[in-house]
This record gives C-alpha cells, structure tokens and sequence, in this order.
C-alpha cells in the first residue's frame, strides 16, 4: 500500500531562480512552490539566526528531545489501569452478529454511519459505494465507479451527501444522495480534493462545507466543498498518512492523523500548525480515533497493538496487547461511554477492550477475512464492522 | 513502508524539526494521575447511557429482533 513516493519530484523551471531541473514541491504559506533543491538550501540558510549552523542545530534538536522524554516522564506518576483498579468490572457483554449486509463484489474498505443512527454508507475495492439501511437491510442507493478503489467513505452531517476517497484517482469527491433509486448518482459526482497520491481517509467537518482529507502523499488537507478550494494543508508526516479523525469536542478545533512513519501527530485546523506528536508504535499506524471526550485519543498499529494517547498528560497512558495477538490491528472505535474499545484485527476478530483496566473483556467472531473498519453508530446502539470477506456485520 | 526524505541532513529539515520541538516541549502537560482520573469520571457519568456496555433490552434496540407478539 505504501510503495509509492510521498514527494511528487517534478521537472522543470525553478520557481526562485528560473534554471531547469529535478523540483522539489514545496509550501510556503500554505501556496505551493516549486524550487530546485539548491534554492532550498538557500532559503533555509538564509533563515539561520547569528551563530547557528547545521550542527548546533542538530544538537538543539538532540536537547530538545531529550527535554521532552524528561517534561513527560516527570508527570507519570501513576498507570491508568493503577488508577482503575477500584472501579467495577465490566460485566458480561452480550454483543451477537444482528444484521450480514451482503451486496458487495470485493473487499469492503471503509463503512460510515449516517447521524439518523440507521443508514450507513460503505465502499469497496470494485468501486461500488452503497447506502443501506441498517434496520431493514434494504439498498437505498448505489453507485458505482468502475476503474477505482474507493479506499474512504464519509457520511455529511446533514446525511444528504456523501464524500469517496479515490484511491487510484487521488481524489475525494462529494455526491449528493437523491430519493429517486433510479438516477445514476455516478453523473452527479463532484471532485473537491486533489493529492498527489491515495486518499487514505475523508471525514466531513461540523457541516457539509468542508472536508478534511489524508493522503499517501504524506499531507493532511481542508477544503471547502462549494469552490474545491484549499483551505489549509497539513504537513509533518514523513510518510503515507493511513487515517485522521477529528474531535469530538465543540470547542476542539483540532484533528488527529496517523501513518506510516508510526506517528500520530494532533494538529490546529485553523493555523495548520502541529501541535503535538506521539512516535511509541512499532509499525505503521491503520486507524486513530478520538476519545468521547476529546482528551484522548486511541491508535490502531501493524505491531499488533493499540494505544491510548492522553491528549492533556502529552503521552500514552495504556497499551492494548496480549502474547496471543500477532497480527495487526487496523481500526478501532470507542463504545459511547468510552469505557469500551473495539478493535478489529487482520486475524478477521474483533477484540474487545475494558479502556480503563487495560484487559480485553470479549472477542466478536464472524467475519470470514480482515477487518478493515469498525465503527460505532452515533447513539452506541450498535457497531458496524466491514471486511475483505465482502460483507459488513452490525453487532448490538 | 517509507521512503527516506532525500535531505534528512539538510538545514531546512533541521530548522524544521528544532522549531517544531520547541513548540511541543513548551506545551503545559498535566500529571498522569488526574488524566487517569478525568477520563474514570467521564467513563462513570456516561456508562448508564451506554447501550453496547450496559445492554439494552430487546424492545428498545431497534437491531435485536423482538419476541414475537401474540393477540390476546
């Protein structure tokens, strides 16, 4: 998945000194430039304060790290299963397959929840997206995309759109649901985002104007629906960025990435700026996924781990592992309270996790392949699952 | 899989990542231990809400099927 090159080298005239050759693209102020290497390294000296060459800063930038592990090693007075030992067990769960939404020809890649708690929209390797209703099974629409892998999928707030994320394209576009099962939706399909590589993840913001796009590119973009314009990129990933969710809080203006350079990085919507950058995973990142409450946020991993990340104390404060679990973990969600943690594994389970006393408390058979997604709907009735067995399962 | 950045050892990526931890050593950080305990608190005031963790009887989970209704 990640084979490709994040830094699309160009050819041609430097934008700073006019000669031709190799470019590399850059931002400055968030406008997009390309200049040869050369100017690069001017542009960077010339930045240089009094006094500070390419060694003193390395040496900084060691201090600094080393400042950092300090600043957060002092907080860390206790563990979060120390601090949850007095609180109850989680009881006996009694969670079973409900619904097995069939209807997909190839692997199901990404499945999102509509805010009326009942439909859902998923995508598929073949290119085909559906929206079911998850209470009667029934296919309100479909489309279908041929020559693509729809690899994200992403539910509008007001559930009257949904946004696809391109994987061959490198596009995320937005198409408008209609009531009418005959019209052809394909017709209606509106590009919004362009990278230069996949687009790994969409998600719409607080309302059907914007969204917010990941890619294996390396980047993390915004962009207004309406015009497709760019409102604010993110850069500081070194490699494909595999998922974003973005937080639950009404006064959070922030979103959390994570990728193939095994780190989770939180960033400022407005500004663009990285604010802060978690590396304790061994392997590429699949999935985040913010805490109810905004404070934290989970991370799914290839080393077969899930983590959480407490957004307040700056650091991981719980791994989610067993000797017995060996294959990768690609995507998590939290149960309504946040007490629970989903997640689903390439070994076709989900385990599920007590968030606060760290142990697992079940593990949900069925599926027949990987795990691609799991998702909880947006009142905690149910999970959704979906797989590379071609079906998506609702457990309640 | 990653490809390593070409000019890892260039001045425009040094500056970048010194400007960077500056930002993120600077940022005020709370003790573990009242984490731990806000996110206890927040698990506790929401846990009765929870349908999947408490379990919700048959009648008011849309999904479950109900028992069938006999007319009297």
């Amino acid at each position: 998945m990640c084979d490709q090159t994040f830094m699309a080298a160009t050819f041609g005239p430097c934008d700073s000194c006019g000669k031709t050759g190799p470019l590399m693209n850059i931002y400055i102020k968030n406008e997009p430039v390309n200049y040869c290497s050369f100017c690069v390294e001017v542009m960077a000296y010339r930045g240089l304060q009094k006094g500070e060459t390419l060694e003193t800063l390395r040496q900084e930038s060691d201090t600094l790290k080393k400042k950092l592990e300090e600043e957060r090693g002092k907080l860390n007075d206790v563990e979060l299963h120390q601090v949850a030992e007095k609180i109850e067990v989680v009881g006996a769960l009694s969670i079973k397959t409900r619904r097995v939404l069939k209807g997909h020809g190839n692997k199901v890649l990404c499945m999102d929840w509509c805010k009326d708690k009942r439909r859902l929209v998923s995508s598929s390797q073949d290119g085909k997206v559906i929206v079911w209703d998850g209470f009667t099974l029934n296919k309100e629409n479909g489309v279908s995309l041929p020559c693509t892998w729809v690899m994200a999928c992403a539910y509008a707030p007001s559930g009257c759109a949904v946004a696809l994320g391109d994987g061959l394209d490198n596009k995320c576009s937005v198409i408008p649901l209609s009531l009418d099962k005959n019209e052809n939706l394909a017709t209606k399909k509106k590009s919004v985002a362009m990278h230069t590589n996949y687009v790994s993840g969409c998600t719409f913001t607080s309302s059907d104007m914007q969204i917010l796009t990941s890619s294996g590119d390396g980047s993390c973009a915004l962009w207004d629906v309406e015009s497709g314009q760019l409102l604010q990129s993110f850069h500081g990933h070194t490699a494909d960025v595999l998922s974003l969710d973005l937080s639950p809080s009404e006064t959070g203006n922030t979103f959390v990435s994570g990728g193939c350079d095994k780190k989770s990085c939180v960033w400022d919507m407005r500004s663009g700026q990285n604010i802060q950058t978690f590396e304790n995973h061994e392997s590429d990142i699949n999935c985040v996924k913010y805490y109810p409450s905004g404070d934290a946020f989970a991370s799914a991993s290839d080393d077969a781990t899930c983590r959480l990340y407490d957004l307040r104390a700056d650091r991981e404060v719980a791994i989610y592992q067993k000797d017995s679990i060996i294959f990768g973990a690609s995507s998590v969600d939290f149960s309504l309270s946040g007490r629970l943690l989903f997640a689903g594994y390439n070994d076709y389970s989900i385990n599920v996790w007590d968030v606060l006393k760290v142990t697992r408390v079940s593990i949900l058979f069925g599926h027949e392949n990987r795990i691609s997604r799991v998702c909880v709907s947006p009142d905690g009735t149910a999970l959704c699952s979906a797989s590379w067995d071609h079906t998506l399962r609702i457990w309640a | 899989m990653q490809t390593d950045t070409p000019h890892s050892s260039s001045i425009a990526q040094a500056r970048r990542t010194v400007q960077q931890l500056r930002i993120e050593a600077s940022i005020e950080r709370i003790k573990v231990s009242k984490a731990s305990s806000d996110l206890m608190r927040y698990c506790g005031e929401h846990a009765k809400n929870d349908p999947l963790l408490m379990g919700i009887p048959a009648s008011e989970n849309p999904f479950k099927d109900k028992k069938p209704c006999t007319v009297l």
